[in-house]
């Protein structure tokens, strides 16, 4: 079985690492396109091959031009399988490794403080309303905190929004991160209620390649 | 408020992070439960596919019929 | 560089408490395959946490319709009382049962892939 861990722009060498599984590097070309895979006799997930998968992707980061990672998937069972599911996807998969080209990927991750959820409502009109005050108010903060972060994005991706917490993925430049950082600082400083984490710089998982489907 | 400077846990929420970042979730059948006995798998339960098609459903703004989901 | 070798830190920015953070995120650690056994110790509450995910499920979808008619101006001032108080009602037995089953939010929030949780 084949194990990929994405594809790559003008890499001038392997990383000096092992793959998954401690199985040798390689790089596979399928049409315009030039994967790195591995060799994998298991379809296991474990938080070792997650890990190492993380690994090599980065390696690929600094040996290449551009990186569209895979994200840690089923692994394929045979190059043909591999072949047919990537030329299928070719233009798009092309298309998202140029425009990863020069970005990273910052994840943002927001706790807002837990709301009551059991108001002392008088009446079910009222809980009702209450609910709905609960909806606007969420929307409201996403936006708040969203909108001036997706400006300085290429693109976002990943977004979660569920009970009281947030989730995004931002593409940005790498010329643009530091006002990126500079408006969460922002964030942080006009919304000192929330706890919220920004991390990276990441290799673009969630912009792309789901070359792994 | 300045961030939180304790390595231990910074490393912890890095390390979620990746993690998180990483696992291509369609892989991990999280939301889909087998239940066993004796290490057999006797009952899968195919939850996931079910509240994904009603959860899409629902944020087309239709009202929900079960039914539909499982079609 | 080895993630695991070597302490790794991308955190670049944060406020506020960084365990709430790392709270949110330890159920990622589930993400890897688990399986409900029939050991009688945990049978009863891994049915248990199957039954109140779905639900919790149908109790969200359904709130949220309320809250779309409602907006939409079409619930009489009594459909909005009944609705509610039925809601109030059904949102404090789960709260009764997760308590009972010793169950978190985070124990019926279930993954769907790219349309996020459930929760």
């Amino acid at each position: 079985m084949i194990h990929v861990y994405g594809i790559v722009d003008e890499l001038d060498s392997l990383p000096p690492l092992e793959g998954v599984g401690d199985a040798p590097l390689a790089r596979r070309r399928i049409g315009d396109l030039e994967l790195v895979v591995s060799e994998t006799p298991r379809d296991e997930v474990t938080q070792e091959a997650v890990l190492r998968h993380a690994e090599v992707v980065e390696g690929l980061m600094t040996h290449s031009r551009a990186v569209l990672p895979a994200q840690f998937s089923r692994p394929f069972a045979d190059g043909e399988e591999l072949a047919s599911a990537v030329s299928a996807k070719a233009p798009e998969l092309a298309e998202s490794l140029s425009r990863v080209r020069g970005c990273v990927e910052l994840g943002l991750r927001v706790v807002a403080p837990a709301s009551e959820s059991s108001p002392s409502a008088e009446s079910g009109a009222e809980y009702l309303r209450a609910r709905l005050d609960d909806e606007r108010r969420r929307s409201r903060l996403i936006a708040d905190i969203d909108e001036p972060l997706a400006r300085l994005s290429q693109a976002t991706a990943g977004a979660r929004a569920t009970g009281n917490v947030f989730e995004r993925a931002y593409l940005v430049r790498e010329e643009d991160l530091s006002a990126f950082l500079d408006t969460v600082r922002e964030l942080e400083t006009e919304h000192p209620e929330l706890a919220l984490a920004c991390t990276g710089p990441w290799p673009p998982y969630s912009f792309g390649a789901e070359a792994g489907q | 408020m300045s961030m939180d400077q304790r390595p231990d846990l910074r490393q912890q929420v890095t390390l979620l992070e990746l993690v998180d970042r990483v696992l291509n979730k369609g892989v991990v059948l999280s939301g889909d439960i087998t239940l066993s006995v004796a290490d057999v798998d006797l009952v899968y339960v195919g939850l996931r596919v079910l509240l994904s098609s009603v959860a899409t459903l629902e944020e087309q703004g239709m009202p929900v019929a079960i039914g539909d989901a499982l079609r | 560089m080895s993630a695991t070798h070597e302490p790794l830190d991308k955190l670049l920015a944060g406020s506020g408490d960084l365990d709430r953070i790392a709270g949110e995120l330890e159920h990622i650690q589930e993400a890897f395959p688990r399986r409900v056994n029939a050991d009688p110790e945990k049978v009863e509450r891994g049915l248990a946490q199957l039954v109140l995910t779905l639900v919790e499920l149908l109790r969200q979808l359904m709130e949220r319709q309320a809250l779309r008619r409602m907006e939409g101006g079409n619930l009489t001032d009594e459909q909005l009382d009944r609705l509610g108080e039925t809601f109030m009602k059904l949102d404090q037995r789960m709260t009764e049962l997760k308590a009972e089953f010793g169950l978190e939010d985070r124990d019926l929030n279930l993954n769907l892939g790219p349309l996020g949780n459930l929760l």
